[in-house]
């Protein structure tokens, strides 16, 4: 129930709704005591008039002799001035009680309900029942005062309700302090999570956790792993960044103080063009820390159709030129019709880590075939291939290591080109095998995915 | 002064050989662990560069081994693992010193020329001999307090003969001091510089020892 101003504390709340409970059902319970008691009291009273009426009808009958005006019947009860009668004979009155009046309480041809009328004599509210005689033309009134019966009916409920309006501030009292014990639990977990430092991330534990509870702390503690699990992950790779750095930096600043210092021309224009090369590797490096940072934050990747040879031709292309400078031969080999569902900007990085590293490890004037085609079993596949040194069983083993380089390298790589490519993979479905190529001699590469927007 | 430089990464090390050669080093890079061990075993080295992530067997492995075989020269860790755990086991490992990439050209070759001069004994930075004043930073050279202009190759030979002054070495030995891989060394090239220095600042300052080689001592013979 809401109520303008109504607490907003959940102890506030229980304490209203049950109290209002309470309180509704008492008030229920007290209005159909009431309907009810005073229903019987009715029928109780009116069945004593009723007696009464058929005593005097029989008194009356018997012993009707003598002409008397009429006689006051004495005083009995502590309730008699409450009731009166009358007793009429052919029309004439014969007999009253001391507080009936003379003329007859309910005129002859007042309507009636099984012989019981309301009516109002001298100001007050009367309840009038009429016998009559079978002989002798005998007419009998016995009448109540309304106001009677409602002072017993006030005493019969004051004895039943009136224990129940005491208890009810105690009851209230009680529910005050059970909801304050209920709530409890809440209470300490406010707290618990208050005096947490705002950087600790550890599983709140609560002693004795309630049902109710339980799922609420089970998805708070998972969610502080979650951020825990977030904030490590980029305590990380800023880390690993910052220490990755340092050796491209160290060749820039080498590189430039040996260009300031040199004083023959050719040496210094070699020591300046080194400076941007370090300044390139740099870059590259930056950028393959921030994809893989990405991908490590981000959940699934986006779901577009992507034509796989299409990218391909894309990717070769644009890494031919540096294949052309080392005087390797790279060629494209595409089939139509081999669509992925994935991220098209991830696969195309996927792509490209892979034919760059082709490019870079493998020696000058090496060959270098990249395949799109479709297997028989339906699945799209991708293969790079170099006539390269290829990689021992062991560095195949590593690969994908973050910043693992295959020693004895010559080429500068920044070593997270296969994390990323296995990131790629993973978040794809794709398939990975890295295995001695057949054809070339050097490393084969394949990417295996099944078709269609099903792969994600 | 010959020094080994072992770093793996191609730009770095020419940024390093070339800026050393700049500033009067003798530098002969190698690429891996392997050959920077082979290296340090078998020619005689001011000093060395080195650098821990390197191919085929790790700087530390290699400055342990190096150690374990009784070779003492001086040995600086350039690296880039920069925390402290890394730089105890470093030092702890051998290391005479342990820098963290990036560092600057000049400040490398002061550490490198500190290094020396503790290897040999000498706690100042300007070697001095009778009335000869060596300053090994600023390739400067005083007599009596008067300048002496000396060419590259002189300098070297005298700078190694005041490093080791009171101290006979062979001709083979200056030559191995003198002169980095690839450079072609005529038979008599240590001769005719001993003979320009000679010349320069006098024949008493550089004592023949027939048959073993060359000396100069610290004080003038009486």
């Amino acid at each position: 129930m809401k109520l303008a101003g109504a607490p907003h504390s959940l102890q506030g709340r229980l304490l209203a709704l049950v109290l209002g409970m309470v309180l509704a059902v008492w008030l229920t319970t007290a209005t159909l005591t009431w309907f009810d008691v005073r229903g019987e009291l009715d029928e109780l009273l009116d069945g004593h008039l009723a007696q009464a009426a058929a005593l005097l009808v029989v008194q009356q009958a018997r012993a009707f002799d003598d002409e008397h005006d009429g006689v006051d019947a004495p005083v009995l009860h502590r309730y008699a001035p409450k009731v009166a009668f009358q007793v009429f004979h052919e029309g004439r009155l014969v007999m009253r009680s001391a507080n009936a009046p003379a003329e007859p309480m309910l005129a002859p041809g007042a309507p009636m309900k099984k012989g019981f009328a309301s009516v109002r004599i001298d100001g007050s509210a009367w309840r009038v029942f009429t016998a009559l005689g079978a002989e002798r033309d005998i007419r009998v009134y016995v009448g109540e005062q309304e106001a009677s019966r409602a002072s017993i009916l006030w005493a019969i409920l004051r004895s039943t309700l009136g224990p129940m309006l005491i208890a009810l501030p105690l009851l209230g009292l009680g529910v005050w302090w059970a909801v304050l014990r209920g709530v409890a639990p809440l209470r300490r977990l406010g707290r618990a999570l208050g005096e947490r430092q705002p950087d600790v991330l550890t599983p709140v534990e609560l002693g004795d956790t309630p049902a109710e509870m339980a799922p609420m702390l089970d998805a708070l503690n998972g969610l502080f792993g979650r951020i825990g699990t977030l904030l490590e992950s980029e305590r990380r790779f800023t880390a690993d960044a910052a220490h990755e750095l340092r050796t491209p930096i160290a060749a820039i600043r080498a590189q430039a103080q040996v260009a300031l210092a040199e004083t023959d021309d050719g040496l210094r224009r070699h020591a300046l063009h080194n400076t941007l090369a370090g300044c390139d590797r740099a870059t590259h490096l930056v950028e393959q820390l921030l994809t893989l940072s990405r991908l490590e934050a981000s959940a699934a990747p986006a779901r577009q159709l992507v034509d796989l040879g299409l990218l391909a031709r894309r990717v070769v292309a644009e890494v031919a030129p540096r294949a052309v400078a080392k005087h390797q031969e790279i060629e494209l080999d595409a089939a139509p019709g081999c669509a992925l569902g994935g991220d098209e900007a991830l696969l195309a990085v996927l792509v490209r880590n892979l034919v760059d590293n082709a490019v870079r490890y493998s020696p000058p004037s090496a060959r270098i075939k990249v395949r799109v085609a479709r297997q028989a079993t339906g699945a799209v596949e991708l293969v790079v291939e170099d006539s390269g040194p290829g990689l021992a069983e062991a560095d195949l083993q590593r690969l994908g290591e973050r910043f693992f380089r295959v020693p004895g390298s010559a080429e500068s790589g920044s070593g997270l080109g296969w994390s990323i490519v296995r990131r790629i993979a993973a978040a794809h479905r794709l398939e990975l095998h890295a295995q001695a190529s057949a054809e070339l001699g050097g490393l084969a590469v394949r990417v295996l995915g099944q078709p269609g927007t099903a792969s994600v | 002064m010959r020094i080994l430089l072992a770093e793996d990464d191609p730009l770095l090390g020419d940024g390093l050989r070339a800026g050393l050669r700049q500033l009067g080093f003798q530098v002969d890079w190698v690429r891996d662990g392997d050959a920077a061990e082979r290296e340090l075993r078998s020619e005689p080295y001011a000093a060395a560069v080195l650098d821990l992530g390197l191919p085929r067997k790790d700087g530390l492995d290699v400055l342990a081994a190096v150690r374990r075989a009784g070779v003492s020269l001086p040995v600086l860790v350039l690296t880039a693992r920069d925390a402290v755990p890394d730089r105890i086991r470093g030092l702890d490992t051998g290391a005479d010193d342990y820098v963290v990439k990036p560092v600057d050209l000049d400040e490398l070759a002061a550490r490198l020329r500190a290094l020396v001069r503790r290897a040999h004994g000498q706690p100042q930075e300007c070697l001095s001999a009778q009335d000869v004043v060596l300053d090994p930073a600023a390739r400067t050279v005083l007599q009596g307090g008067q300048p002496v202009t000396l060419s590259t190759r002189e300098f070297d030979l005298l700078h190694v003969l005041m490093l080791n002054a009171g101290r006979v070495l062979s001709r083979e030995q200056l030559e191995q001091q003198l002169y980095s891989w690839g450079r072609e060394v005529e038979s008599n090239a240590v001769e005719v510089h001993v003979h320009h220095l000679r010349r320069k600042l006098g024949a008493a300052l550089i004592q023949t020892v027939r048959g073993v080689g060359y000396m100069l001592a610290r004080a003038a013979a009486a």
